[in-house]
Formats: structure tokens, C-alpha cells, sequence
């Protein structure tokens, strides 16, 4: 009897939560293939075209509205993503790794790793700014400063990612390991490193992602107009005019998103068939 | 035992976890190319016992010597001492060539390609798994997964094989079968086995010497025939799960229980006055016949069919189960009536006593 009143106000919610989740982002979309270049950002558009996609890889003639300046901000945010996940990774390994045993000071450690995640951005980025100009007295860049506050940001994500595999893995198979007189270091790469891989690849996935795109830290740790990310060149734009250019390139970032997470699952999807078929195995035997 | 070679030795080794003593001042040496094994109920420490000597562990006192050697504070890794796990623990993402390989190809020492192939081929051949090397480990059966396990650690030439119940987790069937053949490698191989289990009838079976632990200590060690009759005490009868006891009083050479007053002239020093009395040595009579000696008068529960002899469970009015084993080659066995009471006799000279005032 429940469940049949339960049922619909759940299915009901279930809808309006994803209208408004993905609501935003079809408008976008519509809007983005409006006409240009004197196409404004309104609903609905007056006359489909691709002329915004275009613009924004200088295919179409010069206009009175300046391209996208993305161009070099999106080349230092992929490859800030990328220093981030690597470094951001390594430590949650690493610190996961040894969170397996009991040592003295475990918990503080684990809350002094994890406040990076609770901390509010805005307190990380402006603290970082004022501690390197005023403290220490070195210039900010992103691939400096803002780096820092996104390896901080990040590696709690990457620590509690590896920390929940590992508290899974079962320990026997790096005993036997040792116990056919291999190092507990080559243990560690032939053996240990290859079971936890899949959580590895997701702690990868989350520290890029959220790095890509990072503000509030961004926003102060990250100097100059030379050193904008593109979070901060995006934002940039709407201080003078909104163009539909700006939402072309929110689907392309979009389908970029989705192309990662569609690597990620078809890796995943491998290495938890493997896993299956194993449990299947044991089941059966 | 003691005209062999020691192999290793461990001495007052302790150990507890958080306030909880699992070792307790343990001495224990292996002969070169004996099989040893180690009974206890589980939480008796005998698991502890094994990852102590293999390195996994750390002693909190006490030494641990392989081969003259002291290696109490060495790493595992540099120990050369073979472990088999009770769930086997292959690399799952290695087949089943690769896992035997893995010390080989893997270890400190280097070893040339043309001899890691050699070796990894002959031990496959001789634990039977030839034409499943190129398989996963995923997908071979238990059985063979117990024989990679075997395998891969006896690539290596260990002196020692440390095996962590190793037949727990196959069927009764199988584990038979592995029974043999455990002994069978060991014996072509001429390496010490401490072989740690929970069952009785492996402990019997396989070990040319049985070493009993309980909370922590060794309570028994002999070979498989002193323990299985002259048990030392009441705990090691119990956990051969063969004898009846009883509880009662043991005074002036006589011991009094729930089956009348017994004359006991050889009780053994214990710390209780236990009775112990095997199942097969019980004798089924009417409960109106006259006997001499222990008579115990108990209800007719159930029986159970075990192959080559009947078990015959009965109970006494205080609620006590004793057991009746009937060997089907002396004879089909009785037909009892359910709940209609009956008398339990035995020959008190078969008895095994143990009490305060025994010797």
C-alpha cells in the first residue's frame, strides 16, 4: 500500500531533480547554436546556425566581438589538471598505503589530510595569496601557488578514494609475496599496484576533474592576467558582454567531460568484469 | 626426534594483541624433513604461531631461530620460509605459470630465464596441473588452486613450508585426496612441513608428530598414536573430539561420577577431576541388565550414519550427550528405541582419568 503513494512522489522527484540538474545545460546547448554575430544569449533563438562553434576556432570572418581568450588558459588547465592529478594521486597512494597500520597520531593526520576538502576555497586561495606575497615574498603563478591549493583541494579526494580500496584489499597475497623473497617493494609494484588500480584510476579521475575546474582557489592564488586558468578567463568575459560563444564552448568542454568519463567506465568496466568473474569463480568452486 | 637435524626453533616466543595473550612462552623445534603438525581450537594461537615464524609478525619476547640462524627481527622476504594460505592468496592477475614463476621472476636472487622456465615446468608437472598453465588462476577449481598454491611455493626450495590450514576451504572430498598428496610431495621434496589445522583427523592423519596448542601454549606433543591414546590432559581429550568426559571426584584410587564409583588406579595429574572414556569403547546394554563397573543410565536420541560406523548419541537425565561409536566391521549395528533409556557400561581399565591426585 505504501509503496503506491511512495512510489509516484519518488518518481516525481527523481524527474524534477534531473530537469534541473540537466535543465541548465540543454538551454545552453540551444542557445549556443543560435545565429551570430549579432545573436544574443535569448530564448528561444532566432535562427539556428554553427556560427558560434566556428568563431570560437577562428573560422569565421572578423567581427566587432573579440574571440574567446581560452586559447592559452585552457592549455595551462589541462596541464595544471594533469601536474594535479599525478601529484595529488601519488600522496593519496602513498598516505593511504600507510594509513593500513595503526600509528601514532592516525587520526590527526587523517583530519589534517581531509581538512583540505572542508576548507572553504575562498579561505585556501586568499590565505595562499597573502602567505606567498606577504610571508614569504614570491610572485603567484598557476603551475606555483595556485598548484599547491589544488594539490591540497584534491589529495583528500585521491586519500579517501585509495583509503577505501585498501581497506578491502586483502593483505594475504603481499604475505605470500614476501614469502617467496620478493621485496616489499617489487611486492608493492607486481602485486599490490596492479589489484588497487581501479581505485586508482578513480582517484585520478576526481583529482583532474575537480581541478579543471577550480575557482575560488584559482581566483586568488593564480597572479596575473598571464596566469589565468580557464575557470578565471571564462569569468573574465562576463564582466564586459555574454555572447553565445561562451555556452558553444561550455558544450565543448561538456563533451570533453564526457569523453574522459566514457574512458574511465569503459576502464572500469574491464578491471570489475575481471573482478566478477573471479567472485563468480570462487562461488562456483 | 631428537637424533634429526633441528630445522628451526622457537623459543619463549609470546605475543599478544591488545592485552590478549595468543602465544604465551611457546619452545617448539622441527627436525629436518619432519612433518609436524599443529592442532588447536580456533583463538588458540596457532595461526599467530605461523606468522611469527614466517616474519609476518614480530614477537613481543622470545626467539626465533631457522636453520642455527638467529631470525627473530628478520624481514619475511629474507627469510626463505614457504607459506601456504588457508584461501590460498594467488596473485589474481597472474595465470597460473606466472604465479609459480612469481618468486623466481620476482625475487632477490636472480635466477636466468632458461631455469625459471625449467623449474616452473616441472613443479606444474608434478602437482598434476600440466596444460593449465596459460590459464587465471580465476578459473581453475579449488582443488587446483590448492595445488598453484603448493606449487608456487615449492619452486623456490624452501627447508620449511609453513601451510595455515590449507585443506579448510575444500570439500571433504578433496580434501582427502590432498591429504595424500601433501604427503606424498613432501616426502620427494625432503622439506619440513608445520602443517596448522583445526581438524583432529588431519592432525592425526598427517603429522609424524602432533603438537597441541591451547590459549597460547603447547599443552601436548607427540607422535599421532601417544596423543591419540594417552592424552595429557582433559583439554587434549577434548579437542580429539573422541572421548566422553565426565566430571566428578577423584579420591583414594577411586573416582566417583555420574556412573558410580570406579576404581582408578592409573589417573594422571590434572588440575580437574575429569573421566574420559572413547566412543568406541562404550557399551550399549538394556537398562534392565545387571552390569559390573560403570553403569550410566541414558535416553536413546538419535544416531548417525558415518560410512564405516554408526554414531549413537544418548542422554543422560541431567541433560549431558554421550557418544557411542559402533565400527560396522564388528557387525551391523543395533537398532535403539527413541527415548527409552538404556545402559552405557565400558571396561574401566580403558578409561583414561585424569585428577588432582593422579600421578
Amino acid at each position: 500500500m505504501e509503496s503506491r503513494v511512495l512510489k509516484p512522489i519518488l518518481a516525481v522527484y527523481v524527474v524534477a531533480f534531473i530537469l534541473f540538474l540537466y535543465g541548465p545545460f540543454f538551454v545552453l546547448t540551444i542557445i549556443s547554436f543560435q545565429q551570430g554575430p549579432d545573436g544574443g544569449p535569448q530564448f528561444p533563438i532566432t535562427e539556428w546556425s554553427l556560427y558560434w562553434y566556428k568563431q570560437i576556432f577562428g573560422l569565421t570572418p572578423p567581427s566587432r566581438i573579440a574571440p574567446l581568450p581560452v586559447g592559452e588558459a585552457l592549455v595551462r588547465s589541462l596541464i595544471l589538471a594533469f601536474m594535479t592529478m599525478v601529484t595529488a594521486t601519488v600522496l593519496g597512494v602513498m598516505s593511504a598505503q600507510a594509513f593500513r597500520r595503526k600509528f601514532r597520531g592516525s587520526t590527526f593526520v587523517f583530519y589534517m589530510i581531509v581538512l583540505g576538502m572542508m576548507v572553504p576555497g575562498v579561505l585556501t586561495g586568499l590565505g595562499t595569496s597573502l602567505l606567498a606575497n606577504n610571508v614569504i615574498g614570491i610572485t603567484r603563478h598557476w603551475y606555483t601557488t595556485a598548484f599547491a591549493t589544488h594539490v591540497a583541494y584534491t589529495y583528500p579526494f585521491a586519500f579517501l578514494v585509495m583509503l577505501a580500496i585498501l581497506n578491502r584489499f586483502d593483505a594475504s597475497v603481499e604475505e605470500a609475496a614476501w614469502s617467496l623473497g620478493v621485496k616489499p617493494w617489487t611486492t608493492f609494484r607486481k602485486v599490490t599496484f596492479p589489484l588497487i588500480f581501479p581505485g586508482v584510476l578513480s582517484a585520478m579521475l576526481f583529482a583532474f576533474t575537480l581541478s579543471l575546474d577550480e575557482f575560488p582557489r584559482s581566483l586568488f592564488a593564480a597572479g596575473g592576467s598571464e596566469d589565468q586558468t580557464l575557470p578565471l578567463a571564462i569569468y573574465g568575459t562576463f564582466s564586459v558582454e555574454i555572447h553565445p560563444n561562451i555556452f558553444a564552448f561550455g558544450v565543448l568542454t561538456t563533451l570533453f567531460s564526457f569523453a574522459l568519463l566514457s574512458v574511465y567506465g569503459i576502464l572500469m568496466a574491464m578491471s570489475v568484469r575481471r573482478a566478477r568473474k573471479l567472485a563468480m569463480q570462487e562461488d562456483i568452486a | 626426534m631428537a637424533t634429526q637435524a633441528e630445522i628451526f626453533r622457537i623459543d619463549g616466543v609470546s605475543k599478544s594483541y591488545g592485552g590478549v595473550k595468543a602465544l604465551d612462552g611457546v619452545t617448539l623445534e622441527a627436525g629436518v624433513n619432519e612433518y609436524l603438525s599443529l592442532l588447536g581450537p580456533s583463538g588458540s594461537g596457532k595461526t599467530t604461531l605461523l606468522r611469527v615464524i614466517a616474519g609476518f609478525e614480530a614477537p613481543d619476547s622470545g626467539r626465533v631461530f631457522f636453520q642455527g640462524r638467529d631470525v627473530t627481527h628478520l624481514p619475511a622476504h629474507e627469510r626463505g620460509i614457504g607459506f601456504v594460505f588457508q584461501n590460498f592468496a594467488l596473485f589474481p592477475h597472474l595465470t597460473v605459470r606466472q604465479n609459480v614463476a612469481f618468486g623466481m621472476a620476482n625475487g632477490v636472487e636472480k635466477v636466468a630465464e632458461a631455469e625459471i622456465a625449467e623449474r616452473t615446468q616441472s613443479v606444474i608437472d608434478m602437482v598434476g596441473l600440466t596444460g593449465m598453465e596459460d590459464r587465471g588462476v580465476e578459473q581453475i577449481s579449488g582443488g587446483q588452486r590448492q595445488r598453484v598454491a603448493l606449487a608456487r611455493t615449492l619452486v623456490m626450495h624452501p627447508k620449511l613450508v609453513l601451510l595455515d590450514e590449507p585443506l579448510g576451504a575444500l570439500d571433504a572430498n578433496l580434501r582427502g585426496r590432498m591429504r595424500n598428496e601433501l604427503r606424498a610431495i613432501r616426502e620427494r621434496m625432503g622439506v619440513t612441513f608445520l602443517h596448522v589445522t583445526g581438524s583432529e583427523t588431519e592432525a592425526l592423519a598427517m603429522g609424524d608428530r602432533v603438537v597441541v596448542l591451547d590459549r597460547g601454549q603447547i599443552i601436548q606433543s607427540g607422535t599421532p598414536d601417544d596423543v591419540y591414546s594417552t592424552p595429557a590432559s582433559p583439554a587434549v581429550a577434548h579437542f580429539l573430539n573422541r572421548f566422553n568426559l565426565f566430571e566428578g571426584s577423584l579420591s583414594g584410587g577411586n573416582f566417583t561420577g555420574p556412573f558410580g564409583a570406579v576404581a582408578a588406579p592409573t589417573a594422571r595429574r590434572a588440575s580437574e577431576d575429569v573421566y574420559a572414556i572413547r566412543y568406541d569403547r562404550v557399551r550399549v546394554v538394556p537398562a534392565a541388565s545387571k552390569v559390573t563397573g560403570p553403569a550410566l543410565t541414558a535416553r536413546y536420541v538419535a544416531s548417525e550414519y558415518l560410512g564405516s560406523s554408526v554414531m549413537n548419541f544418548f542422554e543422560t537425565a541431567d541433560g549431558k550427550v554421550v557418544e557411542v561409536e559402533h565400527h560396522l566391521s564388528l557387525g551391523a549395528p543395533e537398532t535403539y528405541e527413541a527415548r527409552q533409556n538404556y545402559l552405557l557400561t565400558w571396561e574401566p581399565d580403558q578409561a583414561i582419568v585424569f585428577g588432582r591426585e593422579g600421578k
